[in-house]
């Protein structure tokens, strides 16, 4: 378990974090969403000890992150952080070196980072001949080389290809399954969402909200109902909830979806409107981002 | 430590950049500058040329690693590896420990290669080579040292480069490198005294003409340590600074 007590930084005259306090359980994957300068980055090389002056205390385990420590982390920076060159094998013996491991048991350990980020067959070639999606999931398997029992990733899957976010994906639901804890940054609110079982929603250096993801989309998430149609007014819509519109279409937020659809049906039948699209969509954590801060993730 | 040793070593041994500046631009220059001033038919002076040449062309190129120091520390530090190493549990000290010590090798390794080009192709007197390493190691002590000074605390790689260039063939001019000392001025001989490349130059041809005397070699140890660790002192300072800014 990661516990973080009110931790508090400054750079210069700019509070980066306020008194943020976030409770990480154990075996869980745990999603840190906001915008760029909410704070995120920070936060995370405050966990991994890059940043150390700071006010406030963060524990793993309820032990204070030391040397010791930081042998069960592993940090995924945002940035692509490797040797271009030398091969993907020389840059995960040094990362492995880093962590103590040595002879065969870093050599067996090697051999099996390689399969797990899927690059066996490539690793004896110098990293500047990798793609984009090879770089970034050899940056996270640099991190992964001493088996870590808590993995914290920045945004890991910026400007890669769907291919290799999908086998990004698939390492960690297997990091999931393995009993490891995954801190999860992004500002990609859908992978957060199908990866993560809790969110922290941090916006200009504080914490606005944090807690289980079904639990937060129940307490804050409004439905809403997609409508598409010709002759179809906002004034009609807008006596059932709030009205807003998306290329075209009105999106209503309402406590009671249901009925307004049935109110709306009725509506376009009585006055021989052809709706084209008319439909109940889920709640998303994006809606609950907007219901705390009033605007969209990526305004 | 050993984990960022072993591939720094690793990347200096395979950039051909490095070889250019550290081997064959020296003996390129070394070869130049002999076959344009041994023109003369007096073997003996042509032989005392050659003997002053291929030691001034080492002290000259052994400051040019400073370029490749200056660019290792400050790319580190922009691209985000000494704040990724910072979240191992690789002590700091170690890293720039890690960082450094190959830069001495490469010198060494330089060092010798180059006088080993003089000794097969030149024939140069390698008088008393016990010396002769002893300085190799001191002078690698004070480049390197300079260097790291430098890589910590220059803002960006051209900058750094701009310095490299002022030290190494500035000091090459005004050490005798290049010309003979006496053939400069006076304000520009007591300037000499001062840098640490005249005093390598002096001692290397002492050595290679095995007339090194003991009070000599110790003066010019005690005047490149002095300088080395001095340069040493203000890298330590610079040290915090640096990993200030990386992590940022």
């Amino acid at each position: 378990m990661l516990t973080i007590h009110n931790v508090t930084k400054h750079y210069d005259k700019t509070e980066a974090l306020k008194d943020v306090s976030i409770t990480i359980p154990g075996g869980t994957c745990y999603g840190l969403v906001g915008p760029n300068g909410a704070g995120k980055s920070t936060l995370i090389k405050m966990i991994t000890s890059i940043i150390r002056d700071y006010e406030g205390k963060i524990e793993f385990n309820e032990k204070e992150i030391t040397d010791k420590t930081k042998q069960k982390l592993g940090y995924v920076p945002q940035e692509i952080i490797l040797e271009e060159d030398i091969s993907a094998f020389s840059n995960l013996q040094m990362f492995g070196r880093l962590y103590n491991l040595k002879g065969n048991s870093l050599n067996h350990r090697i051999k099996e980072v390689l399969a797990l980020i899927g690059l066996s067959d490539r690793g004896k070639d110098k990293v500047s001949t990798f793609s984009g999606g090879m770089k970034r999931r050899l940056n996270i398997g640099c991190a992964l080389m001493h088996n870590p029992d808590l993995i914290i990733m920045d945004e890991p899957t910026v400007g890669i290809d769907p291919q290799s976010r999908k086998y990004i994906f698939k390492m960690i639901e297997d990091l999931k399954t393995a009993g490891k804890t995954v801190i999860y940054a992004s500002h990609y609110m859908e992978e957060v969402e199908k990866l993560c079982d809790y969110v922290a929603f941090l916006d200009r250096g504080e914490m606005i909200e944090n807690g289980a993801i079904s639990e937060l989309l129940q307490q804050y998430a409004i439905p809403s109902i997609y409508v598409k149609g010709s002759g179809i007014l906002q004034d009609t819509l807008e006596q059932y909830g709030t009205v807003s519109q998306e290329d075209g279409a009105f999106i209503l937020y309402t406590e009671k979806a249901l009925e307004a659809m049935e109110h709306i049906i009725s509506h376009c039948r009585e006055n021989r409107l052809e709706v084209e699209r008319l439909e109940l969509v889920h709640p998303r954590l994006e809606d609950v981002f907007f219901r705390l801060t009033g605007s969209n993730l990526r305004d | 430590m050993k984990a960022i040793m072993f591939v720094e070593l690793k990347k200096h041994l395979q950039d051909k950049g490095l070889a250019f500046w550290m081997l064959i631009l020296p003996i390129l220059f070394t070869v130049l500058f002999i076959s344009v001033f041994t023109t003369g038919d007096n073997e003996a002076v042509n032989q005392e040329i050659i003997q002053s040449i291929v030691p001034g062309y080492i002290v000259m190129f052994v400051f040019f690693i400073m370029i490749s120091m200056v660019q290792v520390f400050i790319k580190d530090r922009d691209r985000g590896m000494t704040a990724r190493l910072a979240s191992t549990p690789l002590k700091s000290y170690y890293y720039l420990l890690g960082k450094w010590l190959p830069f001495t090798y490469i010198v060494i390794i330089q060092i010798v290669v180059l006088f080993l080009f003089g000794k097969v192709v030149y024939n140069v007197s390698l008088g008393q080579p016990i010396i002769l390493l002893i300085l190799s190691l001191f002078i690698t002590f004070t480049v390197t040292a300079i260097g790291l000074a430098m890589a910590l605390t220059v803002n960006t790689e051209n900058m750094g480069i701009a310095i490299t260039q002022i030290i190494a063939l500035g000091g090459a001019m005004l050490s005798g490198l290049w010309m003979p000392l006496e053939m400069m001025p006076d304000f520009m001989q007591t300037i000499a005294h001062f840098l640490p490349q005249y005093w390598a130059h002096q001692s290397f041809q002492d050595a290679m003409a095995g007339t090194t005397q003991v009070s000599e070699l110790l003066q010019t140890l005690g005047v490149l340590f002095a300088i080395g660790a001095a340069a040493f002192i203000i890298a330590i300072i610079r040290y915090p600074y640096f990993l200030k800014r990386a992590v940022k």
